[in-house]
């Protein structure tokens, strides 16, 4: 899929930002293992991992808006709009069949048989 | 009298192909899906689909196919095609025989041989053994409709909503039932009810809009026509009532408020052309001329 994408730098901002969120979590998970290892008390994580992990979650976020496309408009009668009075009319529930489909449909093979035999 | 069954199979052996449906078995599934769940009644198409595509290949539909037995069942009745009904119903009863679903439909293709007498009896039994069966009722309610026992159908239709007062299907047919009595207040009443339950439909608005307007009560029609063209600019009726009522307002009033609704009317005149104008697209611009005309018409005759 990333080699059939249209590229744009929206999508590099998107992919850029994912990356270095997952760099920055690495680091933190190493740089707890290093305090174990070295046996300091956890308190903060170094500044630069911060502001690494908030900055490309910004990156990522913009990129994802600009890539998404333009907001569609939330139209409460969206739905009803394409269809047409005929078919909203339509109540099942209540059909009845005695209207002209018999003329107009039934089966001609039938009828000539009938009048024949 | 005829054997059914086996007109049923005869017909699918010695068909002839009456026309040319070039659909794959893929395609005709859905386009039956979408006839379901958007509740078209196109009961020729579906036929013709069932006898051109399916019924060869009816082990491909998987668990589809008692939908669809279903489905081309009413469909058949509705063209008048009893064997092919028949065989559908055969096939379901075969497999649900306890279900009331498909004693139903027997009670439907009694119903479409014009033998009411035994339909009403299959219904009665079912609401015997299930008092608060809907369809029952319902297609009781149908069966007085056909046999043009109106005045019956509305009094069972109103027992009906007493209890199940949320089923908007019913309030539009007791709508259009009154409505056929001339029994406008009564309609009015009853599409007021769809409208409280589903108050962004445009249609219920624009339907409203038109009973007011043949009670000649032009103000609260220009209202409900005003506020379903609001929901769907598209709603070509709802404009033309707008337009309309309107129109009719002008001659009846004076001063500031004969001013408005000749601007309403000027308004609603103006987005009819419009969507004319876009549908018919440039190669016939002149057709245009034939809305603005009829426009012109409806004015002079309303003042």
């Amino acid at each position: 899929m990333l080699l059939t994408m249209a590229w744009s730098v929206n999508n590099l901002f998107v992919i850029i930002g994912l990356v270095s969120l997952g760099h920055a979590a690495y680091s933190a998970t190493q740089h707890r293992t290093y305090l174990r290892l070295t046996e300091q008390e956890f308190t903060w994580l170094p500044a630069d991992i911060l502001a690494q992990c908030v900055l490309s979650l910004l990156l990522t976020c913009y990129g994802i808006v600009q890539v998404s496309g333009e907001f569609k408009d939330i139209r409460a009668a969206g739905e009803l709009e394409n269809k047409t009075w005929e078919t909203l009319s339509n109540r099942p529930s209540f059909y009845t069949f005695n209207h002209r489909g018999k003329a107009l449909y039934a089966d001609m093979e039938d009828h000539m048989q009938e009048d024949v035999s | 009298m005829r054997n059914r069954k086996s007109r049923f199979l005869t017909q699918f052996l010695t068909r002839k192909d009456k026309m040319a449906y070039s659909m794959s078995v893929a395609e005709a599934k859905a386009f039956l899906r979408k006839v379901r769940e958007d509740q078209i009644r196109c009961s020729k198409k579906i036929v013709d689909i069932w006898e051109e595509v399916l019924v060869k290949n009816s082990f491909s539909l998987g668990e589809e196919v008692w939908l669809v037995y279903e489905q081309v069942c009413l469909a058949a009745l509705d063209c008048a095609q009893l064997d092919i009904a028949e065989g559908c119903y055969q096939a379901l009863k075969a497999q649900f025989p306890n279900s009331l679903r498909v004693r139903k439909l027997e009670g439907m293709i009694l119903e479409a041989e014009e033998e009411y007498d035994r339909a009403m009896a299959i219904y009665e039994d079912i609401l015997e053994k299930d008092e608060t069966n809907a369809i029952a009722t319902k297609r009781i309610i149908a069966i007085l409709k056909a046999q043009n026992k109106i005045q019956d159908a509305v009094e069972k239709l109103n027992k009906y909503l007493k209890e199940h007062s949320l089923d908007t299907e019913a309030w539009l047919e007791l709508c259009d039932m009154y409505l056929h009595e001339l029994d406008y207040n009564k309609a009015a009443f009853c599409i007021e009810e769809c409208i409280l339950s589903n108050p962004h439909n445009h249609l219920y608005h624009q339907k409203l809009g038109e009973i007011k307007y043949s009670q000649c009560e032009y103000q609260e029609a220009r209202s409900y026509f005003a506020h379903a063209a609001k929901l769907n600019p598209n709603n070509m009726r709802a404009l033309f009532g707008l337009h309309l009522s309107a129109t009719n307002l002008v001659s009846s009033q004076k001063g500031t408020q004969k001013t408005e609704n000749a601007r309403h009317a000027a308004w609603a005149a103006k987005q009819i052309k419009d969507r004319y104008k876009t549908q018919l697209g440039k190669n016939r611009s002149g057709d245009v001329k034939i809305v603005e005309d009829m426009l012109e018409a409806l004015k002079m005759s309303s003042s």
